[in-house]
């Protein structure tokens, strides 16, 4: 049986044209609904993702629910049905879905300051419309930008990135969808970049231990990455918001 | 679409053997050509002849109220129940909701039906809340829903203006306050023949395009206040032929009126007599 | 003069009270009784899709996408393809839209598109069969709400119209049947594709009552305010679905002069929807980025 196909070819390139280090193009824009109180909106190469968030706002359901020295942070992840290859089913409730809003959950979690709105709580909603690799970081990412949006209090930013193991040598980032499929091993990391925290580690599949610290380090750096690109766009926001009021020239 | 597990049913690949007969195989035209034959229709009818109404309050006794009625050969029971507060709902909302159930059951078309809502179902549920809740004093019972079940035992067509009618009858008889008497009738249009009342096989082929102009009309009417309560039509129509529609159902909406303050009153004469 | 007041009667606690001055013809954001807000509309804008668009009508926000699949015709329609819509409300869009809570109006939605979509006049299922009785295409319309500002159904009627005049159907090059296995060979050229006939495609146009005056494309809080509203859908200058919104009741008298207005104004609607899709160019910057 002939091997699989190679994740990067002799001269170091990978399927779509990267290099093993090299993001793909991040596109960013915050603001884009008005009815939430912030929103935002990220393209990861072709995985789109929209989100919203809303509140602090009185719990909503049972008051039992609401704590008296945090915030609840509610999140829901959904897919749109058109986003996959082949038509979804449905857009949430099934179990990766579910899954991915826990997940979310704990990486949001980490960075709002929930301590400031005791009996509060704080709605994150997720929309992918376009699934091509990496959705969750994506969805974190587009995350954090809503809650700046909103004006929420943030430690510092939350970004996630995927790494992955090619040639079991060499590690590579920001795995695509076509990666995915061709099945290298796929680490997710959420971290809060700054202060160089991991608040949520995902693996599917394997490679020897040995190999951990260095791709765990390749996806830090593009959590990094990403800090700087979500850090750019979030101050040209501030600036132009700003530039109605003139508090956009102060530096 | 949700499965059933619980029950046995037929193979998903069985297909109807109607589609096989002799009668299949005939073009629509023909068929409808055979519906109606100089101005008179299979079942004896004029085209603007309604069919002989049988209602009947008191069927269901674990309901609160309850009807029966008989439109021809459809055949629908309605049952209301008590209001009880609304499941799942935490704030507060002034008005009381109706919660509307209507259903086919499995042996009441040519054609078996699941025992779950399907789609059709669910559609003619929403509209008879829509039709009813523009009837009920719903700021009487605020937070709570009043359920109302229809059940249809024999689709002859129609099938949902009988179930409305019926309903308005049951939830006057299980004692809601309502603001007027409700009642319903369909209209099946296909070219240049307005069938009134039709029955199932002239309702399905007023919903196929034989002639430009085709389509079924649903009217639901307040008596006193001659105010439309619900409107629905499908097909393809010109806005005279609606408008003219309009007017002639809202004729034989009211032609239907007697026949339920009839029952309504032998239900209350009925009642004071036991008491 | 007419000055209405309305409460958001559903929650005491959030009681609004809202004035209009509809009779004077002027509405609170300066339209008039048949005027539109602003409209946007943009084809091509999901590539995994075979067709789609997205339409925004002042903060109304809507996304759809036209799937296609190979199917099995149902047995009692041999010759015909298949249609359905399915319509998601993103929580994005409301925090009641939350886990099921938009099911009922996504139903509703969807209920209406399609009896609206059902009569032969409309729309010709036919032209979706590929073999009688065997195969035929199916049309997932997906419909995703992304933000509601009033106005849903004239929004998504709009947008759905778009995408299927969008949507390319792949050339069938060959067909072999061995048995019951049927083989469809589809055409290896992407660009050799068959565009749907979208002309008698309806547009709904959800007539508001407000007081004893109607208006046309409300806003969330004018449509807070009336009692019920009358969707007219309209194809080829007839009436192919009549659906009410709402619980309120109508004079029938009021009903047809909501049906008049709202079979002009689709009129109005329809040909600057089509004169706007002809402008429309290839590879035209699309997206939220803009």
């Amino acid at each position: 049986m002939s091997r699989k196909k190679e994740l990067i070819s002799n001269i170091g390139l990978r399927l779509d044209g990267r290099r093993a280090g090299e993001l793909r193009r991040i596109r960013c824009k915050l603001g884009v609904f008005s009815e939430p109180d912030g929103s935002a909106y990220i393209e990861q190469g072709l995985t789109k993702v929209l989100a919203a968030v809303y509140g602090p706002h009185q719990v909503r359901g049972g008051r039992s629910k609401a704590q008296h020295d945090s915030a609840i942070v509610n999140c829901q992840f959904s897919m749109a049905v058109f986003s996959t290859g082949e038509r979804k089913r449905r857009p949430r409730g099934d179990r990766k879905s579910t899954e991915m809003s826990i997940h979310l959950h704990q990486a949001l979690v980490a960075a709002i300051k929930v301590e400031l709105y005791p009996w509060t709580q704080i709605d994150v909603y997720v929309e992918v419309l376009h699934a091509d690799g990496g959705i969750y970081p994506a969805c974190v990412n587009a995350a954090t930008l809503a809650l700046i949006d909103a004006g929420i209090p943030l430690k510092e930013y939350v970004c996630a990135c995927t790494a992955s193991l090619a040639n079991d040598d060499i590690p590579m980032i920001d795995i695509s969808h076509q990666e995915e499929v061709m099945g290298g091993p796929t680490l997710t990391v959420a971290a809060l970049p700054m202060s160089k925290k991991v608040v949520l580690l995902e693996m599917s599949q394997r490679f020897h231990v040995d190999h951990l610290p260095k791709v765990l380090k390749t996806a830090l750096q593009g959590c990094v990455d990403i800090k700087n690109i979500l850090d750019v766009t979030v101050s040209n926001n501030v600036k132009e918001i700003g530039s109605s009021t003139r508090w956009g020239n102060m530096t | 679409m949700p499965v059933d597990h619980k029950r046995i049913n037929a193979p998903e690949s069985a297909v109807p053997y109607k589609l096989f007969t002799k009668l299949n195989t005939e073009s629509l035209k023909e068929q409808y050509q055979k519906a109606i034959r100089d101005g008179i229709r299979v079942d004896g009818r004029k085209p603007s002849e309604h069919r002989k109404i049988f209602l009947k309050t008191g069927i269901v006794a674990h309901a609160k109220g309850s009807a029966y009625i008989e439109q021809g050969n459809t055949k629908v029971v309605t049952s209301v129940f008590d209001p009880r507060e609304i499941p799942n709902r935490t704030d507060y909302c002034l008005k009381g909701e109706i919660y509307c159930e209507f259903k086919f059951a499995p042996f009441s078309c040519p054609k078996r039906r699941l025992h779950q809502q399907d789609s059709q179902e669910k559609e003619c549920s929403a509209i008879m809340k829509k039709a009813l809740e523009a009837v009920v004093c719903r700021e009487e019972f605020p937070n709570f829903q009043v359920d109302v079940y229809a059940l249809v035992l024999h689709n002859d067509g129609s099938a949902l203006s009988a179930a409305v009618t019926a309903a308005g009858v049951a939830l006057a008889s299980a004692g809601i306050p309502m603001f007027d008497i409700i009642t319903s009738s369909t209209l099946a249009i296909q070219g240049e023949h307005s069938l009134f009342d039709p029955n199932f096989r002239e309702e399905l082929l007023s919903e196929i395009a034989i002639e430009k102009e085709h389509g079924v009309v649903i009217l639901c009417v307040t008596s006193t206040h001659q105010q439309i309560s619900h409107f629905h039509q499908t097909g393809n129509l010109q806005l005279n032929t609606i408008t003219q529609s309009i007017d002639t159902l809202h004729n034989t909406c009211k032609e239907i009126v007697p026949v339920v303050q009839k029952c309504l009153v032998k239900s209350v004469l009925s009642v004071i007599s036991e008491s | 003069m007419l000055i209405l007041s309305s409460e958001k009667t559903d929650n005491p606690a959030r009681i609004e009270r809202t004035y209009y001055l509809i009779s004077e013809n002027i509405r609170i954001d300066g339209r008039e009784r048949e005027d539109y807000r602003p409209m946007e509309i943009e084809t091509d804008v999901v590539s995994h899709a075979f067709g789609s668009s997205r339409l925004r009508l002042a903060n109304t926000d809507v996304l759809v996408a036209v799937k296609i699949e190979v199917d099995a015709p149902y047995p009692e329609r041999p010759l015909e393809g298949k249609l359905e819509f399915f319509v998601d409300c993103s929580a994005n869009a409301t925090p009641e839209f939350e886990g099921r809570g938009g099911e009922e109006l996504a139903v509703e939605l969807s209920n209406c598109l399609s009896s609206a979509y059902r009569s032969e006049e409309v729309f010709n299922l036919k032209k979706l069969c590929i073999m009688k009785g065997r195969k035929c295409w199916k049309l997932y319309v997906d419909i995703l709400l992304l933000e509601v500002g009033g106005n849903l159904f004239d929004a998504v009627s709009i947008a759905v119209k778009a995408a299927l005049w969008n949507t390319q159907i792949p050339k069938i090059k060959s067909i072999n049947v061995d048995g019951s296995n049927i083989d469809i060979q589809v055409c290896d050229d992407i660009f050799s594709c068959t565009k749907l006939d979208v002309t008698g495609a309806p547009l709904m146009v959800t007539v508001c009552k407000i007081g004893d005056k109607c208006i046309v494309d409300p806003n969330a809080a004018e449509e807070q305010c009336s009692v019920g509203a009358v969707v007219v859908a309209v194809s080829r200058g007839n009436i192919c679905t009549i659906s009410q919104t709402g619980t309120g009741s109508f004079h029938p008298d009021t009903f047809k002069s909501c049906l008049i207005l709202g079979i002009s104004v689709a009129q109005r609607l329809e040909d600057s929807l089509t004169e706007t899709l002809g402008e429309i160019k290839a590879n035209q910057d699309v997206g939220f980025l803009k």
